[in-house]
């Protein structure tokens, strides 16, 4: 009777244990390059020793996505490109989470125009987005904010202080 | 002087008549050319050789499409990195049956141009071992700078 | 032992580099027919970022298409900016400002210092070594601060404008201007300490990805590629535009064609870029940043002409169509890259995958320049 490709949820709780898995899992989030365009760049200053990713667990950065939880999709997809991006969020092993980075992952940004015929006007018309990061490009401090994000949608609770403006 | 010869070995494949200019010397500082020279497509090859013995490099393909005239233009920039002179050589073609000679068994870096060319407005470079689509995906039929692409 | 060599079948395997890839920078794919470890051909498969800038420039006024231009070569932006913003002017027929000149040139010098260290640290991972992009990085950072107080952003520059620069330098960048070449100086032995005289980075890159003076000619290989075998070809000194004719500089050129030559022209176009901007800092002249009555609404008379300017990666050229509207009739981009990528095929051909990357990497791609 039970459709035999479903995998049964629920079967076992961890209850608190979850919480303390959910808890190494939004503090080593590690990222796939994937790097597409401008954005990519930011991501790597994001990377580098100023600003330091790897202060909040993206320690490493994995090539290849079998071994990373994060895909950033930082720069513009195209419809040429689209369907390696599914298939590289279909390679990746669960628990995963997409961030996408910059307008032109979210939307198309500043290429989305009536007969624009080569962009996919934001990545989550191909896969699920956790995490919208605006900007073109977004400041490092914004790439960090939105991993900051992610971690707060991970554990429910925000671990970090909010930065407020001058 | 040696653009000058040069030229003189250019007016002699050029199209002179009165909508083509011939080869004339232009103001590099005016139209960012030292020399422009018009032909006819199936000529396109012999000034190309040309302009490959005097030890010029191509830089750029362009092509364009006149809708109103129902042509399409393709203008291929050529340096001299020695001395930094620029030729500019352009022909047309019948937007119907766009057709040039490839000139990529001169140069192989125009094998890539013409490819984007060809991309881009469909003008078919006769001779090219390798014309499919290059910035577009490879099952893309449609030919997206053409003016009467709406897509 | 005859029999077993008999039975052993050797054929090619395809091996797909990209288009996700580290060392690709960008998304770009190569299909590589392999001889074991060897390459037997590369067929480079691009298009993975094209944004259709080229059909852009004829929907959009001449204004409106300016943030585009910085969205191509991102790490180079100035200079395709300037570019597009010269070739316009050419058109127009407007005269820029000496002091906008003078502008014009520091940012964009200061761009290409930008984007020569981060080349360096792209490189340098590229080869393995993870530590000179930390460094690279750094001093990026310094250029990235002065250029975002003078325009707003850090990557992706729009400051140029037609006629002149968007607004006018102030003391703090002047002042910070000079530090950081006083500082960059300081810096270069340290980079050729520690790089340059890395016994693993010259065995990776001597006498590694071979390119001639006369493949350059034949593909329109441009700016440090061309400069690395030898041929001493710089648009800033064969066709001389903005203030470039008042300074003074050197274009650095190697013989031999290597990814060692090409790697040194890069870090002594830094130095020389660093005498470029403290010249134009120090003959910086008043006067207004714009030219005078630019109308609003662009509409250059009919005509084509043709601009290029010695980008960081080699000839940007813009090929501009006016039909006298308000839009671009035709708007061709030249990429340096595009030429320097073509050339990859017939260069890899014989090498070792891991030299081949390294070529790749010294050629100093940035794809969406390619696939525009």
């Amino acid at each position: 009777m039970e459709n035999q490709t479903e995998v049964p949820r629920g079967i076992i709780h961890f209850a608190v244990l979850n919480e303390a898995l959910n808890l190494a899992r939004a503090n080593s989030l590690w990222p796939m390059t994937f790097g597409l365009a401008c954005c990519a760049i930011e991501m790597m200053a994001t990377g580098a020793s100023r600003f330091d990713m790897a202060r909040f667990g993206c320690e490493v950065f994995r090539p290849s996505p079998r071994q990373s939880d994060l895909m950033i999709v930082s720069g513009t997809v195209n419809k040429k490109m689209a369907p390696a991006v599914v298939r590289l969020y279909d390679q990746m092993p669960e628990p995963k989470w997409v961030l996408a980075m910059g307008n032109c992952a979210i939307s198309g940004g500043p290429f989305k125009f009536p007969g624009q015929y080569a962009v996919v006007e934001g990545v989550d018309k191909l896969i699920p987005v956790d995490v919208y990061v605006p900007g073109c490009p977004p400041r490092p401090e914004a790439l960090i904010e939105g991993v900051l994000k992610l971690e707060e949608k991970l554990t429910g609770k925000r671990r970090w202080p909010v930065v407020k403006p001058a | 002087m040696a653009l000058e010869s040069l030229l003189k070995q250019l007016a002699a494949v050029a199209l002179c008549g009165p909508a083509e200019a011939g080869a004339t010397a232009t103001s590099h500082a005016a139209r960012g050319s030292d020399a422009e020279v018009t032909v006819a497509p199936g000529r396109v090859v012999e000034a190309v050789q040309l302009l490959d013995a005097a030890g010029f490099m191509v830089e750029a393909i362009t092509g364009v499409d006149w809708l109103a005239e129902q042509q399409m233009e393709v203008v291929y920039d050529f340096t001299l990195v020695a001395t930094g002179e620029r030729v500019v050589v352009r022909t047309r073609v019948p937007r119907a049956q766009p057709e040039v000679p490839t000139i990529s068994r001169i140069y192989p870096g125009a094998d890539w141009h013409e490819r984007e060319a060809h991309d881009f407005f469909g003008i078919v470079f006769m001779g090219h071992p390798n014309l499919h689509p290059l910035l577009l995906p490879e099952d893309a039929d449609f030919h997206p700078l053409r003016k009467d692409f709406g897509a | 032992m005859s029999t077993t060599a008999q039975s052993l079948h050797e054929e090619m395997f395809v091996l797909n580099l990209g288009p996700q890839h580290p060392a690709t920078h960008g998304v770009l794919r190569i299909k590589l027919m392999m001889d074991g470890e060897y390459i037997a051909d590369a067929e480079s498969v691009i298009g993975y970022g094209h944004r259709m800038q080229e059909k852009m420039g004829e929907n959009r006024t001449y204004a409106k298409f300016l943030p585009n231009t910085g969205r191509m070569d991102y790490v180079a932006a100035m200079f395709n900016t300037h570019g597009y913003v010269c070739a316009v002017e050419k058109l127009a027929g407007l005269r820029v400002p000496e002091r906008a000149e003078y502008i014009r040139v520091i940012t964009a010098e200061l761009n290409r210092v930008a984007s020569h260290l981060l080349w360096l640290g792209a490189f340098l991972i590229d080869l393995g070594g993870f530590t000179p992009l930390l460094y690279t990085f750094d001093d990026r950072e310094q250029i990235l601060d002065l250029l975002e107080g003078l325009t707003g952003t850090r990557l992706t520059y729009c400051y140029y404008r037609f006629g002149g620069v968007c607004n006018d330098v102030d003391d703090a960048f002047l002042a910070g201007s000079r530090q950081f070449v006083a500082r960059m100086r300081a810096r270069m032995p340290m980079y050729h300490a520690l790089i340059t005289k890395n016994i693993i980075f010259r065995k990776r890159c001597e006498e590694i990805g071979p390119i001639t003076a006369e493949q350059c000619r034949k593909y329109g290989a441009t700016g440090p590629v061309i400069r690395g075998s030898g041929v001493a070809y710089d648009v800033r000194k064969a066709e001389p535009y903005g203030a470039y004719p008042q300074l003074d500089f050197n274009v650095p050129v190697y013989p031999q064609g290597d990814c060692l030559a090409r790697y040194m022209v890069r870090l002594d176009e830094i130095v020389e870029s660093l005498r470029l901007v403290e010249q134009a800092l120090d003959r910086l002249p008043g006067g207004p940043v714009m030219a005078e009555k630019v109308p609003r609404l662009l509409k250059p008379p009919k005509g084509d002409c043709y601009f290029n300017v010695e980008s960081a990666r080699g000839s940007f050229g813009v090929r501009l169509f006016s039909d006298g509207t308000d839009k671009a009739y035709r708007l061709k981009l030249r990429s340096p890259c595009f030429s320097n990528l073509s050339l990859f095929r017939e260069c890899s051909r014989g090498m070792l995958l891991a030299d081949a990357l390294a070529l790749l990497g010294s050629l100093d791609l940035i794809i969406p320049d390619i696939d525009r």
